[in-house]
């Protein structure tokens, strides 16, 4: 094989003894020899991955097996390029990002020049055009936004609770004041809405017996030492399913906003702005618990046109 | 044979015209330099994991009765996304290695990407020319935690499902339009049956292919302006100093890309991550304490916890509670960051050259004091996630530790701000800060008296770097057409260095 | 051969299994907390050592009374043993025949059930009067705790009793779904347990008999909530019994290490501090420069070639 630059004399050539070409290792037989340790080791590895896998061993062995091969492998790798390789540090020039005026209106001529002639006396066919791909903007966006979902209308102002709706468990159980001690709570829905996310109650048994105002003007809303609060936060919408019956406080999951039970689930403790909305029950003449009406405000976390009232 | 196909494609697309210019191309040699790679790299496990449990997830939330080897769910009414997730776990041989190490992968994904922008942050790295390559960067950190949530949440699992409750619940806040956007993301009023199909699809292609796209741009910017360089010898602001390409760093970062994915591997092996079989299918009146997200959606879980009660009423509308930590909060977060370097240039240095050497942290003290008081502030919010779970461990007052961070995300940035700044001044006056001292010896000479001198070097600490050489650009072409065709050069035009 | 080594595999990784939940609270507190806790477990510690050594002089002189007391010719031994107990370590709170006091409710009412489970699971005796109940060795061995029991119950009416659950035939299925329903809320899903308001904790629902548990739900002790057969039935009690005692207390972790069930946060612990701080020690090794050396910097290079 000829040598460039014997032939060519024109070639400056290379000189390689310059210290910055020598490999970096200190000892640069036993670098080697790591290096082949390393290169084995993830060739077993991989080899033993190949074993676990055809065995269906399990997940620690397949992930180990292909974990240390990878990183043997890996290791064998940088060892060579860190090691075994000119140590530098070489340099190349670093063109500055700056352009010069000259440049700059140089591109400007071109772009201009030819788009004079493109445009001369026909700014009629430029409004046009904008008109007709501004429209085609804007009605591109029909297909892929509203299609997406119905607009929101009233439904998240009201639940499917209304007037004489029984206290469902989620079993299909009407529910009745001898299912709950007190200090029990059970999570209960409007008779055909089980499982809903929206009307989720959770009624409690505060105590014996005698009504519970947690309000002025919540009289009758909370009969026999039982009372029924909506089972959705107000601050960000999770279940609020933990009771301390002791405290008498409700504690949301998510944020740990508290609630006092006896206050009209007043928040207390935490994030949640405003109480928990409260369900009106009563027992009707078979013994089951039923609505005395819907929520009287929309439930769970606020929105723009949940208006303004607390 | 491998040389005719070569010069077959050759004659078809020039590759060795730029190939040897981009054998050449130089790469500072700095560990800092190296984080963004292990982006890089836990990005290409993710895609590979990711196909491989994209061929067994079923995204939909129709209704199934599961059976299968998890006792405690067999005959349980789930969805079909949470029962091949579960399949994928118990039923696909590697399937559960193939989770764990998709997690593990995202987990250090975001991780290395926060990390990187703080390196790029407190050595000034974002300065023109590079301000809209860290515009992108940001941009691909939001995708990243995005497309983090989206993968955390499609298993319809009870803790992720919380979650999306949540992200309802954020989204229907904002003004205006919230109702609307929440009702056109899930198809109606929460929970819809559709959010799992549009979460997956969003996860495995359209985030994806945005991420890649970006980080096609990203490592664009990063080839045509050259990487930054730290202040030494020969590094000048028109020239960079490190090791080449080939073949110093194609065996280096080839390396560090096993070595990333071994790392990811051998965690996936041992510690169990997400185990949603024990959390059961989301049920949306169900509910588990302890429901926290992923880590880097931490921040804004820390903020929904620690905000105070509060929210606007106005007339017939109103700003819910949650708008102000879950929309405002990263809203100001990013467009602070996306705006920064202009910020800065503008406010603080007056600066508005090139620069491709970087600073350290200490040359521009307040660059560096109030990266480290905001910085601060989310790592106070992130805590601020674990309130229950560190209340527990250590039984202390929940009550106590909600207000420990109420308050220590107002007084730890005020305080870390001056300290910083401090150590900074400090800093800038020991040249000798962060070398390795030499010992020193204290001798006694024949006279009697004392004196101290220095300890030899340790070897290989101290040695004064080598001076770089310069590779240039050598025209072969007419020497190359002269010669033979069979015929290659030696030694020669890779490393070209002028004769002094 | 190979499966002898097969089996040894097979246990150790039993054995790692089994002691994830320590491996995972020690990996997830770190060192701060994990110094906190040694500092504030020391005194307990210790004091539970010396309260423990007391009691235990102390029950054998209870036993021995008790002895004493069947030998003077008590109608059923059991509960005079009961009641000798109940003298001895409860009375001082809780009155003269569970009647109540100033520093303690009385008992009236509350069954056997109530008794059995605070005294089984260590929270009675309280350490002093008026701390709050604890989980801590239990007192009393099985025939004492029943004793006790027993002697409450016989002096009112009404209450639950001690329940012994047949999990026969108990499905885990409808038990995983009732605890994730009624349980999870404040216990975790893994019950783990977890901290709730004011400096209360819903307490891990590890190492607890399925008597404890059936009578924890039935019983709502301290601020738990009442489950009454009207909320959980029967059968559904002993389905959820089931899942407790055989899934939360031996959780399933195929996937490795479980850290202890409290889930993303102790994940991202991992994955910021083991996972990224890793690949940060490769990167440091990979990025250092500091190999290069004199020695051998007088040594001609073999690879290079010399060009004249």
């Amino acid at each position: 094989m000829p040598d460039v630059t014997e032939e060519h004399p024109n070639l400056e050539s290379v000189s390689l003894d310059a210290p910055q070409f020598e490999v970096a290792a200190k000892n640069v037989k036993r670098t080697e020899y790591v290096t082949f340790g390393a290169f084995i080791l993830g060739f077993i590895g991989f080899a033993a991955f190949g074993a676990a896998y055809t065995q269906n061993a399990p997940t620690y062995m397949l992930g180990l097996t292909i974990g240390l091969g990878l990183f043997f492998f890996g290791f064998g790798l940088v060892s060579w390029g860190k090691y075994l390789m000119p140590q530098g540090p070489f340099s190349e020039p670093r063109p500055l990002m700056e352009t010069t005026e000259q440049e700059r209106e140089l591109l400007k001529a071109d772009f201009t020049s030819r788009g004079k002639v493109a445009i001369k006396r026909r700014s009629f066919l430029v409004k046009a055009m904008a008109a007709a791909g501004g429209v085609f903007g804007i009605v591109a966006a029909f297909p892929l936004i509203r299609s997406l979902g119905p607009l929101p209308k009233n439904s998240l102002m009201t639940t499917k609770w209304r007037k004489g709706s029984y206290l469902t468990t989620i079993y299909g159980d009407k529910v009745r004041p001898s299912d709950l001690e007190v200090g029990g709570i059970v999570t209960v829905f409007p008779e055909d809405d089980l499982g809903s996310a929206i009307s989720q109650t959770i009624l409690l048994r505060v105590k014996e017996s005698g009504p519970i105002v947690t309000m002025p003007g919540r009289e009758n809303w909370a009969p026999d030492g039982f009372v029924a609060y909506s089972k959705v936060c107000t601050h960000a919408g999770c279940p609020v399913g933990l009771y301390e019956h002791l405290e008498q406080l409700l504690v949301c999951p998510c944020h740990q906003s508290m609630f006092n039970v006896k206050d009209g689930a007043m928040p207390v403790f935490g994030p949640a702005p405003r109480p928990l909305p409260q369900l009106p029950i009563y027992i009707d003449s078979d013994g089951y618990f039923r609505a005395r009406a819907g929520y009287d405000e929309p439930i769970g976390p606020g929105f723009w046109t949940r208006g303004g009232t607390a | 044979m491998i040389d005719a196909i070569y010069n077959w494609i050759d004659n078809r697309l020039a590759l060795s015209k730029s190939g040897r210019h981009l054998l050449n191309k130089i790469f500072p040699d700095h560990w800092s330099f190296m984080i963004g790679e292990i982006a890089l790299y836990s990005f290409i496990v993710l895609l590979i994991s990711g196909v491989f449990l994209t061929l067994y997830f079923v995204p939909s939330e129709a209704m199934t009765i599961y059976h299968g080897a998890y006792k405690p769910l067999d005959g349980m009414r789930v969805s079909q996304a949470y029962a091949s997730t579960i399949n994928i776990s118990f039923g696909v041989r590697g399937g559960l290695f193939m989770r764990q190490l998709h997690h593990w992968a995202a987990n250090i994904f975001v991780g290395s990407i926060v990390v990187h922008m703080l390196r790029v942050f407190f050595t000034g790295a974002f300065r023109r020319p590079r301000e809209a390559n860290w515009m992108i960067g940001a941009t691909l950190l939001i995708l990243a935690i995005f497309n983090g949530f989206l993968g955390y949440s499609i298993p319809d699992d009870l803790v992720s499902g919380t979650g999306i409750r949540i992200a309802f619940s954020i989204l229907e806040s904002i003004p205006f339009v919230g109702t609307n956007l929440a009702f056109f993301l899930f198809g109606g009023n929460y929970p819809g049956t559709d959010i799992i199909p549009r979460f997956f699809i969003l996860h495995v292609l359209i985030l994806p292919l945005v991420i890649l796209g970006l980080l096609a741009a990203h490592l664009g910017m990063l080839v045509k302006h050259k990487h930054t360089q730290f202040k030494g010898r020969g590094a000048r602001n028109d020239n960079v100093v490190g090791s080449p390409l080939w073949p110093n760093y194609a065996a280096k970062a080839g390396g560090f890309f096993f070595l990333t994915t071994g790392v990811t591997a051998i965690l996936a092996a041992l510690v169990q991550i997400n185990p949603i079989w024990q959390y059961g299918p989301y049920v949306p009146y169900k509910v588990s304490y302890a429901v926290q997200p992923d880590w880097y959606m931490g921040w804004l879980d820390g903020a929904l916890r620690v905000m105070p009660s509060w929210e606007i009423h106005l007339p017939g509308h109103m700003i819910p509670n949650v708008f102000f930590p879950g929309i405002l909060l990263p809203g100001v977060t990013f467009t602070l960051i996306y705006l920064w370097p202009f910020i800065e240039s503008k406010f603080i240095t007056h600066d508005y050259a090139e620069h491709h050497l970087l600073d350290k942290p200490r040359d521009n003290p307040m660059r560096t004091a109030i990266g480290a008081a905001v910085f601060a502030f989310y790592f106070v919010l992130f805590g601020a996630s674990s309130t229950d779970v560190l209340a527990n461990y250590l039984q202390v007052s929940l009550n106590v530790v909600l207000w420990a961070f109420r308050i220590a995300c107002i007084v730890v940035p005020i305080v870390v701000f001056p300290v910083a700044y401090k150590i900074c001044l400090e800093l800038q006056h020991l040249p000798e800060a962060g070398k390795r001292k030499r010992h020193m010896i204290i001798v006694r000479d024949e006279e009697g008296a004392y004196h101290s001198v220095d300890s030899e070097e340790y070897p290989g600490y101290v040695t004064p770097e080598l001076a770089p050489v310069q590779i240039e650009e050598v025209d072969l072409s007419p020497e190359i057409s002269a010669l033979n065709a069979t015929a290659t050069p030696k030694d020669t035009g890779v490393y070209k260095i002028p004769r002094d | 051969m190979i499966e002898a080594i097969k089996k040894r595999i097979k246990i150790h990784f039993k054995a790692i299994v089994k002691y994830n939940k320590v491996a995972g609270l020690l990996v997830f507190a770190l060192a701060p907390v994990l110094l906190t806790q040694f500092l504030v477990a020391l005194p307990a510690v210790a004091s539970v050592g010396s309260h423990l050594s007391r009691h235990e002089s102390q029950r054998q002189s209870n036993m021995s009374q008790a002895t004493a007391a069947a030998a003077a010719g008590a109608k059923t031994p059991q509960l005079q043993e009961g009641r000798t107990l109940f003298d001895e370590n409860c009375s001082s709170c809780h009155g003269v025949d569970a009647a109540g006091s100033k520093l303690a409710p009385g008992l009236h009412g509350l069954g056997a059930g109530v008794v059995n489970l605070w005294v089984s699971s260590g929270w009675m005796p309280l350490a002093n009067p008026g701390a709050e109940p604890a989980r801590k060795p239990a007192l009393f061995d099985l025939q004492q705790t029943n004793a006790i029991s027993d002697y409450v119950a016989s002096l009112s009416r009404g209450g639950i009793p001690i329940l012994y659950p047949n999990l026969k035939g108990a499905s885990v299925t409808e038990g995983f779904s009732i605890f994730a329903l009624n349980c999870a809320p404040c216990h975790t899903i893994t019950g783990a347990g977890d901290a709730l308001s004011n400096g209360l904790y819903a307490p891990p629902l590890h190492g607890l008999t399925s008597t404890q548990v059936a009578e924890a739900v039935r019983s709502g002790p301290n601020n738990m909530p009442v489950f009454s057969t009207g909320v959980i039935s029967k059968s559904q009690l002993k389905d959820l019994v089931a899942y407790v005692t055989k899934y939360i207390e031996h959780p399933d972790n195929p996937g490795g290490v479980g850290l202890g069930g409290v889930g993303p946060v102790a994940e991202g612990f991992i994955g910021l501090f083991v996972g990224v701080g890793l690949c940060l020690l490769v990167a440091f090794w990979i990025g250092d420069r500091t190999e290069k050396e004199e020695d051998k910097g007088h040594k001609k290079s073999e690879t290079g070639v010399q060009h004249a």
